[in-house]
């Protein structure tokens, strides 16, 4: 199927439109990191740095924790993430490849949990946490995270399961295996895309929640990025240069880790195409 | 090796019944052909007896033990599916040997019934390989391989050659039909193409809206149908029915139809019953090769509109006055176009007779 | 049954951290709505609806609701358009699509405080990127305060916030675009079907279910975001973006009102809960009637 010349330049303009939406604020923001403050503030703005510091991460490291933050945030987060699909994978299985009374009600009930602006459970959750003993410990922060993401993930497995054939089950059925072996055997070999999917949903849906981070969290050794940084801008409000070097800081971890693994991500989501 | 019976077995899908009461006895050994047109349950009536499926009520019985609402691995069954349904991710060996590692035999065990199996299906060097690096027939044998592991009382096949193409599966029918002969294991297979249940059947169910319209063996039901779908659908090309109208009765039981409008007259045929009296409406059944040819210019006749030439034989499709298309086997290759007016006779010692309702006369 | 017991076991810890975390909290928060707390960990007394006829004849929970709602069309139809545009040309073959498939979402990996800089910054008048840029292009000749009216301060929340999200519905979107066959489309093209024909007649319609779930719970989601508006106006200028999520948070911890905040949940959550079941009910008869 050739494309005219028309669709290929339309096709070019809004390709290139999104690169410029998308991209372009990161570069801004990456490049002016480096740049000197007088560079930062001119009336022209500079697409290609003019100058080149390192101060404003010099500032970073030196008032604040932020490689403590960092720590804090990588951790709560790749326990979420794995908690996440340990919880997620069986229970999806469950409602879309095995029959139970009330499975397609429950099912909604679940999705429904989106329902609630997360502020409601806000203070009881304090509240909660706090007669158990659990403010300012990560294991708090894992536990909503993991609540938070789990009924997306459990959609999202659901087009991954539908992916292997129902015959393939029976067989193994007929073969014998009970249903714990064939989820385990079976079905998670034939969906690892989407298990790391989930997983890196789930990682990253950790990494950027704030709310909870900043009630359940109260001291600076425990701090998550998103508050620490949110720290930062209440601190130091129009200290550009440090601003933006802190939010190069919080965009690199991110994008290494998913220069890595933001493949399998979409390649779990879209394995159609290869088809 | 076991027998199997099936009393009063009735499925529905909510409001819809896909099985509706099947009794069938089939003994130990036999190779049985469930046959019918598409939805008339032949494949739910296979899983019910693998128990992929739960009756909605009757009994399922093998080996003379009830194992109706039993889980298939108790059954002492084994099932090729359409697709083969072979593990994508396990290897060839692991594959065949899977049923075995489930009933938690000794590794030892297990390599040593594989190793056999493979050397028997020609498997052997594939051993290793993943199924998507394999052929069609590749598969298809693997798949056999991991239902004979288990050394099953009963074979389910559920219309395993439809993924073939169609020199493949002459091939694969031959293999089934060997292994037939070596297993001696009671067989059911399930399919939709006549010409594989008349070839590997011992014996045929045929079945339509979920009941079993006939069973017996195939040239049972090619020569004896007990009804006019039986008797179209078994048989390729296809049965003709004319409509036609009892005119007559001789002393000997036989009756004199008439089918005015095809331009039949006076055929003196005889009834497998008692003879219907006259003014009865029937339907003649005639086979395409039951058709002879005839120089007599009063036979019937009609108008050839297509002819299929097989090489060794040609079928003529003959429009008759009344508008119906009939087919008439042919062997000689006479200088037959469309266009032509075809005349021939009809054998009536060969046509079967059914009345409104479609049963057998 | 036995594969029941299984099933429900496989169920059971997912459901229960839900419970948990979810619906206990919930009902505290309803038994909340009906006390007078003040201060959190202080004591109440039960006051019946006290809270509820409070709630419902103040100014600002209207106006907040008003808020909430322009907040969520203004997104879903924004997002909406930009996912589904950016879906169907990451739907094509063009060098670089790998790559843009990965790397489209960045907006959506980093966090909401990393946007809130970034747009904090690009959107200043002083030392900003987008003010400068306009200049010199000559087609404003003042910086343009982004967050000084209430008008401009909604208007760039909803920009920025559908700036971060879309690229990940798009990517939701793609996931189901890929799965319409490729065969389908060439048969149109046979057909003799032009590009928007093919798009309404084949693809359209195809989406449709993804497209419903996404609908409904981008809704929802979008409805409770917080962060993105705390951080950047706090609700302001004058409350002018100040959505439900912001009074909730503003009415407990600034000021001190729990219950009163808690009531306030509850009757949002009762609105969002009938949105949800609506949609929900009206996609499934679309369904039966198809």
């Amino acid at each position: 199927m050739k494309r005219s010349v028309v669709q290929s330049f339309w096709l070019a303009l809004s390709g290139f439109g999104l690169l410029l939406v998308i991209g372009l604020p990161f570069w801004w923001v990456i490049t002016g990191s480096i740049k000197l403050p007088r560079e930062i503030i001119g009336r022209v703005p500079t697409m290609i740095p003019q100058s080149f510091t390192l101060q404003h991460f010099q500032k970073l490291l030196q008032a604040s924790d932020f490689l403590v933050y960092l720590i804090n945030s990588v951790l709560v987060s790749v326990a979420s993430a794995i908690i996440v699909v340990v919880l997620a994978v069986p229970a999806a299985y469950a409602f879309f490849r095995m029959r139970f009374p009330g499975r397609n009600g429950l099912y909604r009930a679940i999705l429904l949990a989106y329902a609630f602006p997360s502020i409601v459970i806000l203070i009881p959750l304090y509240g909660m946490f706090s007669a158990l003993g659990l403010i300012d410990s990560p294991l708090a922060l894992i536990i909503v995270n993991v609540a938070l993401a789990l009924p997306f993930s459990i959609w999202m497995m659901r087009s991954f399961l539908s992916n292997v054939p129902r015959e393939i089950e029976e067989a193994a059925v007929v073969d014998g295996a009970p249903p714990a072996v064939i989820l385990v055997r079976i079905m998670i070999p034939l969906i690892t895309p989407g298990i790391a999917s989930v997983g890196i949903f789930a990682f990253i849906s950790a990494w950027t929640e704030y709310l909870f981070a900043s009630v359940l969290i109260v001291s600076d050794a425990r701090r998550t990025i998103p508050v620490g940084f949110a720290g930062i801008i209440g601190q130091y409000q129009i200290d550009w240069g440090l601003l933006l070097a802190g939010a190069t800081a919080a965009i690199l971890p991110v994008v290494l880790l998913f220069a890595f693994v933001g493949r399998w991500f979409v390649a779990g989501l879209t394995e159609g195409a290869v088809k | 090796m076991s027998g199997l019976s099936l009393h009063a077995v009735r499925k529905r899908f909510g409001d819809t019944e896909v099985v509706g009461g099947v009794d069938l006895d089939i003994r130990d050994g036999e190779f049985v052909v469930f046959v019918g047109p598409s939805g008339c349950g032949k494949s739910t009536l296979l899983r019910l007896i693998a128990g992929l499926e739960t009756t909605s009520s009757g009994q399922i019985h093998i080996d003379g033990r009830d194992v109706t609402g039993e889980d298939p691995v108790k059954r002492g069954i084994a099932m090729v599916f359409q697709t083969y349904a072979l593990y994508p991710h396990m290897t060839v060996a692991t594959n065949i040997g899977f049923p075995l590692e489930m009933g938690k035999r000794p590794k030892e065990e297990i390599d040593r019934k594989v190793a056999e199996i493979a050397r028997t299906l020609h498997l052997e060097p594939y051993l290793q390989r993943k199924p998507r690096e394999l052929s069609g027939g590749q598969r298809q044998r693997v798949a056999i391989g991991r239902a004979i592991v288990r050394q099953p009382g009963v074979f389910l096949f559920d219309e395993p050659l439809s993924n073939l193409d169609a020199e493949l599966r002459i091939q694969m029918r031959l293999e089934i039909a060997r292994l037939h002969q070596q297993l001696k294991t009671t067989m059911i297979y399930v399919t939709h193409d006549q010409v594989e249940a008349m070839t590997l059947a011992s014996r045929i169910v045929v079945l339509r809206g979920g009941k079993i319209e006939q069973t017996g063996a195939p040239i049972e039901l090619y020569e004896n149908p007990d009804n006019s779908f039986v008797a179209g659908f078994i048989g390729s090309p296809k049965m003709n029915f004319l409509s036609a109208e009892v005119v007559g009765r001789t002393g000997s039981n036989e009756v004199v139809v008439s089918a005015l409008q095809a331009g039949l007259r006076d055929l003196t045929v005889t009834p497998r019953g008692p003879a219907p009296a006259p003014g009865t409406p029937v339907t003649l059944g005639i086979r395409p090769e039951h058709f002879l040819p005839s120089p007599d210019q009063s036979a019937v006749g009609g108008t050839v509109s297509v002819i299929e030439r097989l090489g060794g034989v040609s079928y003529v499709y003959v429009q008759l006055p009344d508008g119906s298309v009939v087919t008439v086997e042919r062997r000689e290759h006479e200088h037959i176009e469309p266009g032509q007016v075809h005349r021939f006779a009809v054998n009536p010692a060969r046509v079967f007779l059914f009345d409104n309702a479609g049963f057998r006369v | 049954m036995k594969s029941t017991q299984l099933a429900l076991s496989f169920v059971a810890p997912a459901l229960l951290v839900l419970l948990a975390v979810l619906g206990w909290p919930l009902v505290q928060a309803v038994l909340l709505s009906f006390q007078n707390v003040k201060v959190i960990g202080s004591q109440g007394s039960f006051i019946g609806f006290g809270n509820y006829a409070k709630v419902l004849a103040d100014q600002n929970f209207w106006g907040a609701l008003g808020r909430s709602a322009i907040w969520v069309l203004a997104n879903a139809v924004v997002q909406t358009a930009l996912a589904l545009g950016t879906a169907l040309i990451l739907n094509q073959k063009f060098p670089g699509v790998r790559i843009a498939r990965t790397w489209v979402i960045i907006t959506w990996i980093v966090p909401t405080v990393v946007v809130v800089i970034i747009w904090r910054w690009l959107l200043s008048s002083s030392g900003g990127m987008i003010n400068p840029i306009l200049i010199q292009l000559n087609l404003i000749e003042r910086p343009i305060g982004f967050f000084q009216s209430r008008e401009s301060a909604m208007t760039s929340l909803i920009l920025i916030n559908s700036w971060r999200w879309f690229p990940f519905t798009a990517l939701m979107m793609l996931a189901a675009l890929v799965n319409i066959p490729f065969e389908l489309y060439e048969a149109g093209r046979i057909d003799g079907a032009g590009a928007w024909q093919r798009f309404k007649r084949i693809t359209w319609p195809l989406l449709q279910p993804t497209l419903v779930v996404l609908g409904v719970v981008g809704t929802l989601l979008s409805f409770n975001v917080f962060d993105v508006i705390w951080l950047l106006t706090a609700g302001g200028p004058a409350g002018g973006t100040q959505t439900l999520p912001v009074l909730i948070y503003e009415t407990a911890f600034k000021g001190y009102q729990l219950s009163e905040a808690a009531t306030i949940s509850v009757l949002t959550s009762i609105v969002l809960m009938g949105f949800a079941l609506f949609m929900t009910r009206a996609m499934n008869s679309a369904e039966a009637q198809r």
